[in-house]
C-alpha cells in the first residue's frame, strides 16, 4: 500500500477537477475510500498515453477502464463499500448498469456527437490538451467512437434513423435522471451517509453533464430540475474537491480563449467555489 | 405474467417472442410489456417509485450481463461458434447463404462487443461478470418468492426467461450453466415459475423439465 498511485487522466474545467465521466468516477472513487492518488493532467506535451484513459499506474501495475481500477483499489484495501449490505452492493451492480445503459448513450451524444457541442465545445477543449497533429485526429476518432457505441448498442430495429434513436436515447436518459433522483430522495448520499462506488459513478455521469457550458442543452435542462441531484454533484464538489480546485484551475490556461463561459469562469485561488457567470445564451 | 412469460417460453424455441391480440402482433419484451400495461394489465403498478426505480435497474444489470454474456458466449467463443452457433443460425438458409448470414451476424456481434468494450475480454473474464451479476440477483432475491416478494413482476419474467435459456440450452460445456447453479435460491425460482405458470398447461407447449 505504499506504492504510489499515479492517475493519467483528462483535466478539469467549469469547476470540475475533470470533465471526463470515467476520469471523475476514479477521481471520486479515490477521495472517497481515501487512496492517496497522485493525479497526472493530460496537458499538449507528448508526455503520457491518450488512449484507454484513465490509466492508473504502480510501481508494478497499469490498470484501465474505471470498474479494473477501482477493483484494483479495493484490492489495496481502499474500500469505499466497506459499511455496504450484500443487498445494497448487489443494488450497486444494478444501479451502474442502469447508468451505463439508459444515461451514457445521451451523455455521450451530448458532449460528442451534438454539432453544436461538438464544434464549439468538445472539440476545442480537447484539441489544446493533445499536441499537435495528433490534436486534428484524436477528437475526431473519440467522437467517432461515441457515435458507433450509440448506433451498435441502440440502433437496432425498428430504430433504424439517427434521429429516432437520438429521441429514444434522450427520452431513456431523462428517465433514467428521474430514477436516480426518486432512489437519492432527501439522503445525502445513495446508501445512508457516507459515499460508496456508487455515489462515485453517479457523480462521474452527472457533474459533466451538470457543469459543462453547452448551446444545446436540453439534458441538462432536465438535470437541472432534478434539485436533489444537483445538490448532490454540489456537496461532492465542496466536500472532497475544494482543495483540489485551485491546482485543477491552473492547467485550464489554454492558449485559445474559448468564450461561452470558460473564459469567465474565474478560479480565483483565494477563493474555493469557483464564480459561474450564467450564460444567457442555454 | 402469463403473457410475457409465454412469450419467452417461445424464445427459448429459437423464435422472436410475439403475441397475438386479436388482428395484433407485438413481438420483443419491452414493446410486449407496454402494450400489456396499455390494456390495464401491469405487473409493477403495485411497486412505489423506489421500487420501480431499482427494478429498472435490476432489469438493465440482466441485459447489460446476462444478455451480453449469453451473445458473447454464442459469437465470439470459437469452440461454440463452430460447433453450433454458426450451423444453427444458418439452418433456414441455402448454401451459400447460410455460411454468408452467420459471418455477418458474427461480425456485427464482434464490432458490438468491441464498442462496448468488451472485446479483448476472455471466456473467464465473462463467466465472471456472469458470476457476479448471478450473485447480485441471488442476493437481491434472497428467500423471497419473487424479486418484489409477493407478486411477479416484469424483472422475475426477465430473470427467468435468460437463467431458463442458460440452465437448458446446450452448449459445447456446462461452464455457464454451471454458473448459475451455484445458486440454489435462483434455482428454486426458476422451478417455482415452471411449475407454477408453466406446468398446468399439459402438452400444449413445449416444456423442458429442469434438472
Amino acid at each position: 500500500m505504499a506504492a504510489p498511485l499515479e492517475l493519467s487522466c483528462w483535466g478539469g474545467g467549469w469547476g470540475l477537477p475533470s470533465v471526463h465521466s470515467e476520469s471523475l468516477v476514479v477521481m471520486a472513487y479515490a477521495k472517497f475510500s481515501g487512496a492517496p492518488l497522485k493525479v497526472n493532467v493530460i496537458d499538449n506535451t507528448w508526455r503520457g498515453s491518450r488512449g484507454d484513459v484513465p490509466i492508473l499506474t504502480t510501481k508494478d501495475n497499469i490498470v484501465s477502464q474505471p470498474a479494473k481500477i477501482l477493483n484494483f483499489l479495493r484490492k489495496q484495501k481502499y474500500n469505499a463499500d466497506y459499511e455496504l449490505s450484500a443487498r445494497q452492493g448487489a443494488d450497486t451492480l444494478a444501479y451502474i448498469a442502469l447508468l451505463e445503459e439508459k444515461l451514457l448513450p445521451a451523455v455521450l451524444h451530448t458532449f460528442w456527437v451534438e454539432n453544436d457541442n461538438y464544434f464549439t465545445v468538445t472539440k476545442p477543449w480537447f484539441a489544446s490538451r493533445i499536441p499537435f497533429p495528433l490534436s486534428l485526429i484524436l477528437p475526431g476518432r473519440m467522437s467517432k467512437g461515441a457515435l458507433n457505441r450509440i448506433l451498435l448498442t441502440r440502433g437496432e430495429p425498428p430504430l433504424y434513423h439517427l434521429r429516432e434513436v437520438e429521441a429514444q436515447i434522450y427520452r431513456d436518459a431523462k428517465e433514467c435522471l428521474n430514477l436516480l433522483s426518486h432512489r437519492l430522495g432527501t439522503s445525502q448520499f445513495f446508501f445512508g451517509d457516507m459515499p460508496s462506488t456508487l455515489d462515485a459513478y453517479v457523480f462521474g455521469f452527472l457533474a459533466p453533464l451538470y457543469k459543462v457550458r453547452f448551446p444545446k442543452v436540453q439534458l441538462q435542462e432536465h438535470l437541472k430540475q432534478l434539485s436533489n441531484l444537483c445538490r448532490f454533484c454540489d456537496d461532492i464538489l465542496n466536500s472532497y474537491f475544494r482543495h483540489s480546485l485551485g491546482a485543477f484551475s491552473c492547467v485550464n490556461r489554454n492558449q485559445q480563449q474559448t468564450d461561452f463561459g470558460e473564459a469567465s469562469l474565474l478560479l480565483d485561488k483565494k477563493r474555493s467555489m469557483p464564480i459561474c457567470r450564467n450564460s444567457p445564451s442555454l | 405474467m402469463s403473457l410475457v412469460a409465454e412469450a419467452f417460453v417461445s424464445q427459448i424455441a429459437g423464435k422472436v417472442p410475439f403475441i397475438h391480440v386479436g388482428n395484433q402482433v407485438v413481438s420483443e419484451l419491452g414493446p410486449i410489456v407496454q402494450f400489456v400495461k396499455a390494456k390495464g394489465h401491469s405487473l409493477s403498478d403495485g411497486l412505489d417509485e423506489v421500487q420501480k426505480a431499482e427494478m429498472k435497474a435490476y432489469m438493465e444489470l440482466v441485459n447489460n450481463m446476462l444478455l451480453t454474456a449469453e451473445l458473447y458466449l454464442q459469437w465470439c467463443d470459437e469452440a461454440t461458434v463452430g460447433e453450433i452457433t454458426h450451423a444453427r443460425y444458418g439452418s433456414p438458409y441455402p448454401w451459400p447463404l447460410n455460411h454468408i448470414l452467420a459471418y455477418q451476424k458474427q461480425w456485427e456481434v464482434r464490432r458490438k462487443m468491441k464498442a462496448i468494450g468488451w472485446g479483448k475480454k476472455t471466456l473467464d473474464q465473462v463467466l465472471e461478470d456472469v458470476d457476479q451479476c448471478c450473485q447480485a440477483l441471488s442476493q437481491r432475491l434472497g428467500t423471497q418468492p419473487y424479486f418484489f416478494n409477493k407478486q411477479p413482476t416484469e424483472l422475475d419474467a426477465l430473470v427467468f426467461g435468460h437463467l431458463y435459456t442458460i440452465l437448458t440450452t446446450q452448449l459445447t460445456s456446462d461452464e455457464l450453466s454451471e454458473k448459475v447453479k451455484n445458486y440454489s435460491n435462483l434455482l428454486a425460482f426458476c422451478r417455482r415459475i415452471e411449475q407454477h405458470y408453466f406446468e398446468d398447461r399439459g402438452k400444449g407447449s413445449s416444456s423442458i423439465r429442469l434438472s
